[in-house]
């Protein structure tokens, strides 16, 4: 048991102090009133949670931010779904091409095609749009999703899709009942990607709109540092808003994310 | 099957929905007002404003956009390169010459000649943003924000001290009020982001050098002066002030004088209202920076803020209305007094409340006073940010950590700076 304990609970013990401070602080900074030293946040006040949602306009960005990602996870979801079959199944001519390009596709920064993409939405009426911030969302998480996902696809066995085929189903209705079933961690391995990387991204976010109401939340965070003046109180309150829905979409579907990144591509 | 098909009906929706939105002008001109540093100190001081020139001006609505100041600048140049500007943008002086070499701002000159306000603003700002957008006016000074040592008002009380008035004196200060027991330090420095512009015009205040460059375009950093005074501060590191300072943004900074972990700071006057609702005005004071052995002034003022009409807006005589507004003397009395700033129009100087604000009447004594010299930065200069920043701030950390010499810091930075004017020169003729 003292074995146990040194081996195991102690390195996890400091392992988490050192990752839950700087939580532990945001929470302190967000609940304690401006101008307090006091290590707990005690005598606990809403102010800062005030400030961000009705004064910053939080509680506008916070539903931006809910459609763009979602929306950005369905189009991801899809989209990775029905190319990552194709990349599984198919044998076609420059598969190899386009597997490579794909991942080159990943060493291209956001702010590089930052102008190209602005000009395009312009004439394509989609600045200011929260339609116009999933398009670019989506088309920046995709590759990675169709990488990971053909990954997954390939280790369903094709015996299975085959048999489904002899009791007399078509391609489509093979995938959606044998193959479908099969990809659910994939599926939520990968919308989870998708997920978090359009509800963190800054750059298209403030770029692309220009009115108040389509911005999201890594705009509103970025609004309690000042040229001159910090708010840390704010801060940290919006920090709390904008981690809170994700720490809880993880803590619940933490089972099948495990389980979908090691059922996968990256199975040994 | 049917609880998925709601799902995606409710995302469907969702999507939808992100569209919508009404356009808010009801046949109205509607103009675009980005504001360069959005947030909770800024924005609702907008908004008040807004609704006041909307309910004088019923013809005219403002779209208020608030933008993060950090990246203030690359949203204008995208904006530019895309064709999608605003009608009325905030500006400093700090990237006013980044947007005129980009053809994006309307010259103000003539309009300001026509207008009540041509003899109203403060004519040194005034001059500031002519000499930063290239002897023309486009952009128009709403407010002067001065570099101040902002001190605890009771722990000199405690130490029986006075709030120092040069430098040496700063420094006997800072060694006394240190208590590193108690984890209290005399002062802070500044060595992360932001910190050689605010070392340089500690530097100037010291050596009461007038000016940035000789009349031959030879930069006056390497002063020995400011080799002195540069020595002086990287002495006190570690010793009066929290070893952390090596990294130190204003962030940090602000968090230490705050948190109660130092008793002197030098920021500027920006930071007076989160100072304030801190600490209160019994515990916090304001001085103006310190001056060296000559006793003169040397003044570094900060970029000076302001507002421009673009030049591809199809509103202009409107955006133009809006401008003039904002620094009318109500409105531009309303806004300094809120953010705590000094007034760019001369006639809120009588109003009552900069007799009570201590902090924005002590700047506004210094900035008015004859004998107070303005050593303005080059902010015209296009490479002026990089070489302070990203070239010059790693250096002034190995200066503070003993391993370059104040002398051979400078030295360099004083090359670039000589380099990068006769490059301006000779492009101008």
């Amino acid at each position: 048991m003292h074995d146990r304990v040194a081996r195991l609970f102690l390195p996890l013990g400091a392992y988490l102090v050192v990752t839950l401070v700087p939580f532990y602080w945001m929470v302190v900074f967000a609940f304690r009133p401006t101008g307090s030293t006091a290590l707990v946040p005690w005598p606990i006040t809403l102010d800062h949670f005030r400030t961000v949602w009705t004064d910053l306009g939080f509680a506008v960005f916070f539903r931006n931010s809910l459609i763009v990602a979602l929306g950005t996870l369905v189009v991801v979801s899809v989209f990775a779904l029905m190319g990552g079959y194709a990349l599984a199944r198919f044998a076609f001519r420059g598969r190899r091409a386009f597997l490579l390009a794909l991942l080159c596709s990943q060493f291209v920064p956001g702010a590089m095609v930052l102008i190209p993409l602005f000009l395009v939405f312009k004439a394509t009426h989609l600045l200011n749009s929260l339609q116009g911030l999933v398009i670019a969302d989506s088309a920046f998480q995709l590759p990675l999703a169709l990488i990971l996902m053909s990954g997954f696809v390939r280790g369903v066995p094709v015996d299975l899709e085959e048999a489904a085929m002899v009791d007399g189903c078509g391609r489509l209705r093979a995938f959606l009942a044998v193959v479908l079933p099969q990809l659910r961690p994939a599926l939520v391995a990968v919308g989870s990607f998708a997920f978090i990387g359009s509800w963190n991204n800054f750059l298209f976010a403030l770029m692309f709109a220009g009115r108040q109401d389509r911005f999201t939340l890594p705009v509103g965070l970025s609004y309690t540092l000042g040229e001159f003046n910090v708010d840390f109180g704010a801060l940290a309150a919006g920090g709390l808003v904008a981690a809170v829905p994700v720490v809880a979409v993880f803590a619940v579907i933490q089972r099948f994310l495990v389980q979908g990144l090691t059922a996968g591509a990256v199975k040994g | 099957m049917s609880r998925a098909k709601t799902v995606a009906l409710v995302l469907a929706c969702a999507l939808a929905m992100a569209g919508c939105g009404d356009d808010g002008g009801g046949g109205k001109e509607t103009i675009t007002f980005w504001d360069n540093n959005g947030g909770p100190a800024r924005t609702p001081v907008f908004q008040h404003l807004i609704a006041q020139f909307e309910q004088a001006n019923p013809d005219v609505h403002v779209e208020y956009v608030g933008i993060p100041s950090s990246s203030v600048q690359q949203k204008y140049d995208t904006a530019i390169a895309g064709g999608a500007t605003p009608d009325v943008g905030g500006i400093t002086t700090s990237y006013l010459a980044d947007l005129v070499g980009q053809d994006a701002l309307e010259p103000l000159d003539d309009r300001l000649s026509a207008s009540p306000l041509h003899d109203k603003l403060l004519p040194d700002l005034v001059d500031d943003v002519r000499r930063a957008g290239g002897q023309k006016l486009y952009e128009l000074p709403s407010s002067a924000n001065l570099d101040v040592l902002w001190y605890r008002k009771d722990w000199f009380a405690q130490a029986g001290l006075q709030p120092p008035s040069t430098w040496d004196e700063l420094l006997a200060d800072a060694a006394r009020l240190t208590d590193k027991a108690a984890n209290r330090f005399g002062y802070t420095v500044r060595g992360g982001g932001g910190s050689v512009f605010q070392l340089l015009s500690e530097a100037y205040a010291y050596s009461s050098v007038p000016a940035f460059f000789t009349a031959d375009g030879v930069s006056t950093v390497a002063d020995p002066g400011n080799v002195d005074l540069v020595s002086k501060v990287a002495a006190l590191y570690g010793k009066a002030t929290p070893s952390a300072d090596v990294n130190n943004g204003y962030t940090q900074m602000v968090a230490e004088f705050t948190g109660g972990t130092v008793a002197m700071m030098h920021h500027n006057l920006g930071s007076s209202g989160d100072l304030m609702k801190a600490l209160g005005p019994d515990k916090v004071g304001a001085v103006p920076l310190p001056v060296g052995p000559s006793g003169k002034r040397t003044v570094v003022p900060n970029p000076t803020d302001g507002f421009g009409v673009f030049k591809a807006s199809e509103h202009k005589d409107a955006a133009w209305r809006f401008v003039q507004f904002l620094l009318s003397k109500d409105s531009n009395s309303y806004w300094n007094q809120q953010v705590g700033q000094i007034p760019a129009n001369t006639d809120v100087y009588e109003d009552g409340w900069l007799r009570t604000n201590q902090p924005v009447a002590m700047a506004l004594g210094v900035l008015r006073a004859k004998d107070t010299v303005l050593a303005t930065a080059p902010f015209a200069l296009p490479q002026f940010s990089a070489i302070t920043k990203a070239d010059s701030e790693p250096l002034y950390q190995k200066v503070l950590l003993g391993t370059l010499s104040p002398k051979d810091f400078l030295r360099k930075l004083a090359d670039e700076l000589t380099a990068a004017e006769r490059d301006r020169r000779s492009h101008n003729g």
